[in-house]
Parts: C-alpha cells; structure tokens; sequence
C-alpha cells in the first residue's frame, strides 16, 4: 500500500481523470465540470502537502525508485502543480463557458496532463522523464487546439505541436545516447557510469583501449546533454528555442495559456535542475566555465534579452504577456545556473522552487484579469481594447493592474522576492554581469507592463472602438481572489515560503531545522 | 568486417540527422510528421543496438549477464507507443487544420507573427 501513497498525487489526477471522462460521458449538458477538475487537483495538492507532513514512507519511495524520485522538490513542485492546474480549470470554468466552448473534453485532458507533469517533475529515470513529458505534452496540444473553429487556435496547436514533438525527439536521442555509453536509463545509474569510478587497467594495451573508449564516451556523452539540454530549452521556451512560444500562447483559449504558461513551466524546469544536478552535476560537466552552467548564462542572457525587446513592441496584451514569459524563464534560468556552485547551491535551488511557486500564482491571476475583461465576441486582447478600462471598472482594473505589477516586480507582491531572491542567488555565486543584466532587464521589462496600466487607468477609449467590460462569472472572480490572496501572502512574507522552499531543497538526512535557514528581508 | 554498436550509432546518428533536415527544410506538415517518425526510429535503433552490447557482469557463480537486462527494450515499446498516441494527436491537429485552411504547407500557418 505505501506504494500508492508515494504516488497519491499523480494517481489522483490521472484516476479522477477517468472519472472526469465517465462524469462527461453520462451527463446531460456539457460544463459542469470545472469544479470537480478544481477539487481534484486541490485533493492532489492536500495529497503532496499531507506527504511532506507526515513524511514519505521510505518503503514506499523505494519501491518506485528510481523511476519516481519520491522527495521533498518533487512534492513542492507537485503542490505548485496542482494549485496552477486548479486555478487554471476554474478560470476555464469561466472563460469557456463566456465563448460558448465549454465542452467537456477539456477538463480531463487537463487532469491528465497535470499528472504528466508531476510525473515529469519527480522524473528519477529517462523513461518517466520521457513519459512525464509527452503525457503533459500531448494533452497541452489539444487543449491549446480546443476552438476547433478557430483558425488561430488550430494554428498555435500546430505550430506547439510541430516543435514540442521535434523537442522531444531531440530529448529522446539524448538519451538513448546516455545509454548506449553508460547502459542504464536512471539518471543515479548513468551519472555513475559517467564518472568512471572504476580503475584504469595497468595492462597498457588495456590501457590505451579503454582510454580510447572513455574518450569516446565522453564525447558523446557531451553531445547528449546539449541534446538534452535543447529539448528542455524547448519546453521551458528559452531563446532561441522559444519561436512556437508567442504563437502558441496567443492562438490558444486564455485559460490554456494560463495552464500552460505556469504548469508546462514549472514541471519542466523541475525535471531541468534534477537532471542537470544529478547526471550532469560532475565538477566537469557543471563547472560554470566550461560546463552546462556556461551554455545556460548564455542562453539566460539571451532569452531575458530577446523577450523583452520583442515584448516592447508587441500590440496585443496577451502576446506581450507570452514574452513576458520568456523573459521570466529567463530570471528562473539564472537561479538554475547557479545551482552546482559550493555553498550557493540550497539558497539557488530554494530560489528557482520559490520562483516557481510565486510564478505560478501571479501568471494565473493575470491571465485570469485578462480573461476577466473578455466577452462573448468581444475578447480583450490589444492595448487599445483595454483604453480606460480601470476607469470605468475599477475593480476588475485593479486586477489586473494588480497582478502586472506582481509582474514586474513591485514590493509587497511576491514577484519583488522572487526576483530578489533569484538575483541574490546570482550575485552569491559570483556572476556579477548576469545579476546586472538581469536588473537591466527587469526595469526595461516595467515599460511594458506599466503600458498597459497608463492604457487603463489614463486613456480613453478611440472613439466609436469597442470598449472592453467584464463578464460578471464566478469562475474567473474566484480565480482571481484566490491568486491575489496567495500572490499577497506570498509577498508579505516571503521568508516562510523561502524557508519551505530550502526544506524542500535539504536531503532529508541532512534537513536543517527551519531556523537555520538565512531570514528574508 | 565486424559489425559492432559504433556502426549501429552512425547508422542511427544519420538517420536522426536525415529526420532533423527534413522537418527543418521541408514545407509539408505530413513530411515533418514522418520526419519526427523517423528521428523515434532513429532513437529506437540506438536503443535496440546498445541494449545487445551491455558490458556482461560476471556473477560469484560464474554467469556472465547484461548489467542492467532489458531497459533498452523497454523503452523501445514505451518510444513506439507514445510516437504512436503523438501521431494520432498531431493528424488530428492537421486534420482541423486542413479543414480550415484547404491545405497542409507549414508557410499557410502566418497568421500568428509578431
């Protein structure tokens, strides 16, 4: 039995999702659904928290190692998963059923995807990271081609599609080049391998042949992780990975951008930093001259810097808000970095978690803002539909004025500490000029998201333009009360969450009392 | 001449490269498709060919067997089932996409830039 209490996450989703299907199947009208999908993944949440509580059985973890990692990280990332994934089905609950698509299909594919993603973020092995993968994947692809009418929402599933199977290919060949040098599949077994712990031969025949063999391995093995690292580049929407990201997140329905845009991410970037830790966390492979932390700076730099210059010029919110993505994964990426540095590692770690988690809530609530102003027919998505919108609607302005300046990184909201806390990371770590960069870009990033508040809150309307108003659901408020609440608690005290997120982080041999943990500001 | 796993790398390292150039160069969505086909077959391949070339361990009684048995295999029949649920999601997503837009070519998807 203590095997299926280690996986009580993934196994509530992915059984409540059969359920969901025979619920969808035997009802008459369609759109009844977003609640019980809500509940379900809240349940999936109370599984992992109540887990971290009682702590894991060991018996039970050691039963589905390694193909499951059963820890601490993944049981955040999987509460983080299931919060974004709940907040997402009740915004979809709204906003579907605004458009006239409420269509009963959507929520189990959702469940579903949400247990690939857990699945993916507690991945100790290349088949469940390869599963994880896809089985996330492949619901986000058709939940993103949910307006079959549509050609826009077609073309953002084709294009997702087209690229996030070509990335995973490239993911797979990775691995399969992992195993042929190493033989083995988990990513324990393969780091081992990789460190050849056993002796050279003193034959020098023997010798010379195994020096050539390892030589040759090594090679490969350096052509794996960049194979690896692109796929996931891929997923996380780095630059210049990120082409399918824009079009992707506007062409899909606002509920799915959301969903994807919190929990595609935070499952991917928690598969990233335990694969790249424990297979790739050699001093060679990880050293930040030479190793994977030298091609991600770059890659960091890039995405922060190409996502804000294309998010400056963008006219549609919803698209700016795609970029805007980007350049966060960009800030996740530098926590990500810096995580094989002496020292620095738990803080860097706890500060990706934390990002993830402040991330999750804040992106939500700002899709579901956005959503907010959307009617039947008349969806809110340009600068100029949202001309005097604050104004005329206070409340639901102040949403989403709410929820951008989380965005942008304004104290008491959570996204001030999260970027505080990923930069300090950053800066402990040494890497000055990318700590910079990254404050750079932070406060270029502002021009764009304030744009959006001078448009509410100064402009008018251009005359005889349709001028957007909120739809009165219940769906939408409550996500965006439920955002707010966690984007606020998280921001007021951050120093809790940080000290979850570095428990999280501890080897649970070794878990220092929370009080150890350095106190946020 | 001996035909051993470097051999059955190039092979798959080619195919995979074939696979990459042909989702990167061609214009036909059902072209990429097989091209990503044939990079999970190119996957599959490997896997296939490495999973026959594990270093034996020698057991205290003398046995030689593969060190890790058959996670080569395994992973082969997971890499065909999911290349097989993927297709059947993307045909559906070209299939929507024919409907609407009366033709398959990568360049009609513009509508979406920026």
């Amino acid at each position: 039995m203590n095997f299926l209490l280690v996986l009580a996450p993934i196994l509530t989703l992915a059984v409540g999702g059969i359920v969901l299907m025979m619920l969808d199947a035997f009802q008459k009208e369609d759109g009844q659904l977003a609640m019980p999908t809500a509940l379900l993944h809240f349940v999936a949440a109370a599984a992992a928290l109540a887990l971290w509580q009682r702590g894991i059985p060991a018996e039970g973890a050691a039963l589905v190692a390694p193909w499951l990692t059963i820890d601490r990280t993944g049981l955040f990332l999987a509460a983080v998963i299931s919060v974004g994934g709940a907040l997402a089905s009740l915004l979809a609950g709204g906003y579907l059923a605004e458009h006239k698509m409420d269509r009963g299909e959507y929520y189990p594919l959702l469940a579903f995807a949400s247990a690939g993603a857990i699945m993916l973020a507690q991945s100790g092995d290349t088949l469940t990271l390869f599963l994880g993968l896809e089985t996330m994947s492949l619901g986000v692809y058709a939940l993103t081609g949910f307006r079959r009418s549509s050609a826009r929402s077609i073309e953002a599933a084709l294009k997702y599609f087209l690229l996030g199977s070509f990335a995973a290919a490239m993911l797979l060949f990775g691995v399969a080049l992992l195993y042929a040098i190493t033989g083995h599949t988990d990513y324990v077994g393969i780091a081992q391998s990789l460190r050849h712990s056993a002796e050279l031969p003193n034959d020098l025949v023997a010798r010379a042949a195994e020096e050539q063999v390892r030589l040759v391995g090594t090679r490969i093995s350096i052509f794996a992780m960049v194979l690896i690292l692109v796929g996931l580049a891929f997923k996380i929407g780095a630059v210049p990975f990120h082409m399918w990201t824009p079009d992707a997140y506007e062409g899909a329905p606002t509920s799915t951008t959301a969903y994807m845009s919190v929990v595609v991410k935070a499952a991917a970037f928690g598969a990233f930093m335990r694969i790249m830790l424990v297979v790739f966390g050699d001093a060679g492979s990880a050293s930040g001259t030479a190793g994977w932390p030298a091609i991600l700076a770059w890659i960091a730099v890039l995405t922060m810097t190409v996502g804000n210059l294309m998010a400056l010029t963008q006219t549609s919110v919803k698209r700016m808000l795609a970029y805007s993505s980007i350049v966060h994964a960009g800030y996740i990426l530098l926590g990500l970095l810096t995580t094989p540095r002496e020292g620095v590692g738990t803080m860097a770690q706890a500060s990706v978690l934390f990002y993830l988690a402040g991330y999750t809530v804040t992106n939500v609530g700002v899709f579901a803002a956005l959503a907010l102003a959307g009617r039947r027919g008349a969806e809110a998505v340009s600068f100029d539909d949202l001309a005097g919108y604050a104004r005329r609607h206070p409340a639901a302005g102040f949403a989403l004025a709410f929820f951008l300046l989380s965005l942008t990184g304004i104290p008491p909201t959570v996204g001030f500490f999260a970027k505080f806390y990923v930069v300090r990371a950053t800066l402990d770590a040494g890497y000055t000029t990318l700590a910079i960069i990254a404050m750079l870009n932070s406060a270029v990033s502002a021009y764009y998201y304030l744009g959006v508040l001078v448009k509410m809150y100064m402009r008018d309307p251009a005359p005889g333009a349709a001028q957007a108003s909120p739809n009165k659901s219940f769906y939408i408020v409550f996500t965006i009360l439920v955002s707010a609440a966690l984007v606020l608690h998280m921001g007021i005290t951050p120093s809790r969450w940080l000290n979850l997120a570095i428990e999280a982080v501890t080897p649970a041999a070794a878990a220092a009392p929370a009080a150890d943990a350095p106190a946020a500001p | 001449m001996i035909i051993h796993l470097g051999h059955y790398l190039a092979l798959s390292c080619v195919l995979f490269s074939i696979g990459a150039a042909g989702f990167l160069f061609r214009r036909n969505v059902l072209i990429s498709l097989m091209s990503i086909e044939l990079m999970m077959n190119a996957v599959n391949l490997t896997f296939i060919a490495a999973n026959r070339w594990q270093p034996l361990v020698t057991s205290a009684d003398g046995t030689a067997t593969a060190a890790i048995p058959h996670h080569g295999h395994l992973f082969t029949f997971f890499v065909i089932a999911v290349a097989a649920a993927e297709a059947a999601v993307g045909l559906a997503i070209v299939l929507a996409f024919y409907r609407l837009r009366k033709t398959v070519r990568t360049d009609a998807a513009d509508m979406l830039r920026g």
